[in-house]
């Protein structure tokens, strides 16, 4: 009976729609980076310990005001307790863990054994408690206890909860860690050099009554400044014998930091590359809208420079480390990700719906563009695919694969020549008005509710007075052009005006229509 | 006697695809292949397939074809051998007008000091297109429509004839969208100069005989403009060379 009970309250919590957005909400600004306001609580917390270390020295020589106390130690140590609490709470579910038991006993027919689901829980619960990170946390909360003074000690490790906020702390621990057994050999190494020479040092100067080595701590304390080469001066070995302990010491001392400085260095060579990537993916995921541009060759390069020109975001993806190289050297944000594989994406940590305005598959190889727009596809179904198209026999491939818009070079070369040979000057003047070599420029404005008010008829846009030409209006609900419209069209919000004129014409035309 | 024609070097898929555009324009279409082992495919194309090498003299082109009218298109896939082939044509026929392929700006750069008339660069022109496709789709689709006449609005050319009809106004005197149902893009005058409707220039320049409007509209429109004051015309690309 009370077993059914605890199995019916852990369905019911964990269905439970506002239990679940609570504990994602805090998850999310506890431990997902790329969630927007972590950041912002983040730099609170950090404040928080800034605040709390400063009160701490202050409070060393001079008087702290009564309530700047409080307010370390009560209400700080408050909000650190409400964090270690909810860090505590989503480090594990314990309904997860009721409900699995349950539905495991079940699917063996034997009754739902609760000792063994507690159990379970207090292990995952009791493996976060003992993290080191778990600990500072409850340590960083002990000068809550601020009478007992020994405690107040424990505040330092609130700068240690620093590390948590800081993410770059956090690479570096990872990167040093790729290097953990040559380091473990090393400190064995340095370890058995301090040691042996403490002894030497203790057993040759500790009867000399000259000598300022007088217990083996001393010793020690001589050993290390010396192994690490500070050496500062105050223990110096006077025998003969002392000093050919120092001079072995001290060659060991420069082995020892010479490789340890070199082991740091060869670490960070060696994840340079992973360092960089790590930061590139974190900034790519805060743009708002880009494109993402598959494969960089020849035409992908000119279309890179062109969207950037026209102040677009955008970021190229290529399997070939050349290419990237060459992307990355022309200005642009790439990575040696493969655009045909599903998992590149996913490594990037974006959201392809919100974040990208389309997906150019631009390889000069109708097989690799085919390919990636299937893999694109296959993750995301409306997302605007524009492919390049080679061959013209491979048009019907694109298409079936979900390709939105081809663009097929020999085509626009044949449609090029017949305008040439047909019409060269409308030719030149469309050319004209679309490339920026001339200050006429055709452009469209999008009518917004604003511009509305103000001109809610074609006749109330008065383009002709700006030297303006309407070209038409283009009405995106039936999506079709309207060419050289009567002056009673009435205009509706997203419509689109293609106007021609001078550039600064047409922002002047622009600008009245806000007013 | 000879004939007006568009010879087209090369025998690849651009090729292809200009003579399939520009049938329209040209009764006599021919076209040059250096390599003989696609000729076999000759029987199934349309158009006559011939050989050539780059060290002709164009001796039999001069009697077969009407070499200061014709069309010459350029579109080699070797960039080197196309360079060659633009001036070895522009040597032997001054009037000649050649249009070249280039892969990219620079070939375009050295197809066009060696003397064709206008050269499409393939990457700059297709990445052109892609970038107005998405930041410009509105406008890009209206005028690849308008262009390349994939909706009933047409793009025209038209010559003043009948300048009495304007009595000396200027161009932008006459509101040419509601009195004519047309948009005028642009005048070019006597001298080749091209100048936008709304210029300064274009402004100050009473209409005359022998300027061309060139128009936006409805075909039936533009007829109609086109009776009123001269007629459509095919400017030569001997006369639109910049």
């Amino acid at each position: 009976m009370f077993k059914g009970w605890i199995v019916d309250i852990a369905y019911a919590i964990n269905v439970s729609d506002s239990y679940i957005q609570t504990k994602r909400f805090f998850y999310n600004l506890l431990e997902n980076d790329s969630y927007r306001f972590k950041k912002y609580f983040d730099m609170v917390m950090m404040a928080l310990i800034f605040a709390s270390v400063f009160i701490f020295i202050r409070e060393v020589k001079y008087h702290v005001d009564d309530s700047l106390l409080f307010f370390n130690n009560i209400i700080i140590s408050l909000i650190f307790l409400a964090e270690y609490l909810l860090r505590f709470w989503i480090s594990s579910s314990i309904t997860e863990v009721i409900i699995e038991q349950s539905e495991y006993d079940l699917m063996l027919s034997r009754e739902f054994r609760l000792s063994k689901a507690l159990r379970k829980i207090a292990r995952q619960k009791l493996e976060y408690i003992l993290s080191i990170r778990a600990i500072i946390d409850l340590l960083a909360i002990l000068p809550f206890f601020h009478q007992f003074r020994l405690l107040r000690i424990f505040i330092l490790f609130r700068v240690f909860k620093l590390f948590r906020y800081a993410r770059s702390f956090q690479t570096f621990v990872s990167v040093l860690a790729t290097k953990k057994f040559e380091f473990l050999t090393l400190s064995i190494f340095a370890s058995i050099v301090i040691f042996v020479s403490s002894v030497l040092i203790y057993v040759m100067e500790a009867n000399n009554p000259d000598s300022p080595v007088n217990t083996l701590y001393d010793a020690i304390y001589w050993s290390i400044v010396t192994i690490s080469t500070v050496g500062y001066g105050d223990i110096t070995p006077i025998t003969y014998e002392g000093r050919m302990v120092a001079m072995i010491v001290i060659i060991a001392g420069i082995a020892v930091l010479a490789f340890t400085t070199s082991l740091a260095v060869s670490a960070f060579t060696e994840k340079l590359d992973e360092i960089k990537e790590t930061k590139t993916v974190d900034d790519i995921s805060k743009l708002k809208k880009f494109y993402i541009i598959c494969g960089y060759e020849h035409i992908s390069k000119e279309v890179a420079k062109q969207l950037v020109k026209n102040s677009n975001s955008l970021i190229v993806l290529d399997e070939d480390p050349k290419r990237v190289e060459n992307a990355k050297s022309d200005g642009f944000v790439a990575l040696n990700y493969d655009p045909g594989n599903i998992d590149s994406y996913k490594r990037l940590n974006i959201d392809l719906q919100r974040q990208v305005k389309a997906i150019l598959c631009l390889r000069e190889s109708d097989v690799e563009n085919v390919y990636t727009t299937l893999t694109v596809r296959s993750i995301h179904k409306k997302i605007y695919i524009l492919s390049l198209l080679m061959k013209e026999e491979h048009r019907n491939k694109l298409l079936y694969a979900g390709v939105n818009e081809i663009v097929y070079p020999k085509e626009l070369v044949g449609m090029i020549a017949r305008e040439f040979v047909g019409k060269p000057v409308a030719f030149e003047v469309i050319h004209a008005l679309r490339s920026d070599y001339t200050n006429i420029n055709i452009e469209e404005i999008i009518i917004t509710p604003r511009m509305l008010r103000n001109a809610p008829l074609v006749a109330d846009l008065h383009n002709a007075r700006y030297r303006v030409i309407l070209l038409g209006v283009y009405k995106k609900e039936r999506k079709r052009f309207f060419f050289n419209p009567i002056d009673s069209t009435i205009l509706e919000e997203g419509d689109y005006l293609v106007v021609i004129g001078n550039v600064l014409f047409i922002r002047e035309f622009e600008r009245s229509l806000y007013r | 006697m000879s004939k007006i024609g568009a010879l087209i070097f090369g025998f690849n898929e651009y090729s292809l695809e200009i003579a399939n555009n520009i049938g329209h324009k040209f009764g006599e279409i021919e076209i040059f292949s250096m390599s003989g082992a696609k000729e076999a495919l000759e029987k199934e194309f349309a158009y006559p397939i011939n050989r050539f090498d780059l060290s002709e003299d164009w001796g039999d082109l001069n009697e077969r074809f009407d070499m200061e009218k014709s069309t010459a298109f350029c579109t080699l896939d070797d960039t080197a051998e196309n360079i060659f082939l633009t001036i070895s044509l522009r040597s032997s026929f001054k009037n000649l007008i050649i249009i070249a392929i280039a892969q990219n700006k620079e070939s375009a750069d050295k197809l066009s000091l060696a003397g064709a008339n206008k050269v499409i660069p393939l990457v700059q022109t297709t990445s052109a297109m892609i970038a107005d496709m998405l930041d410009k789709p509105v406008i890009t689709e209206v005028l690849h429509n308008i262009l390349y006449e994939k909706s009933s609005l047409k793009i025209a050319q038209i010559r003043v004839d009948k300048d009495d009809y304007f009595d000396g106004k200027y161009p932008t005197d006459i509101e040419w969208s509601r009195e004519h149902g047309v948009i005028v893009l642009s005048v070019m005058h006597e001298d080749m100069s091209s100048e936008f409707i709304y210029s300064s220039k274009a402004k100050h320049h009473a209409i005359k005989n022998g300027d061309i409007f060139v128009v936006v509209g409805y075909e039936r429109d533009i007829e109609e403009f086109e009776k009123l004051i001269g007629s459509r015309c095919d400017v030569s690309w001997s006369h639109w060379s910049r």
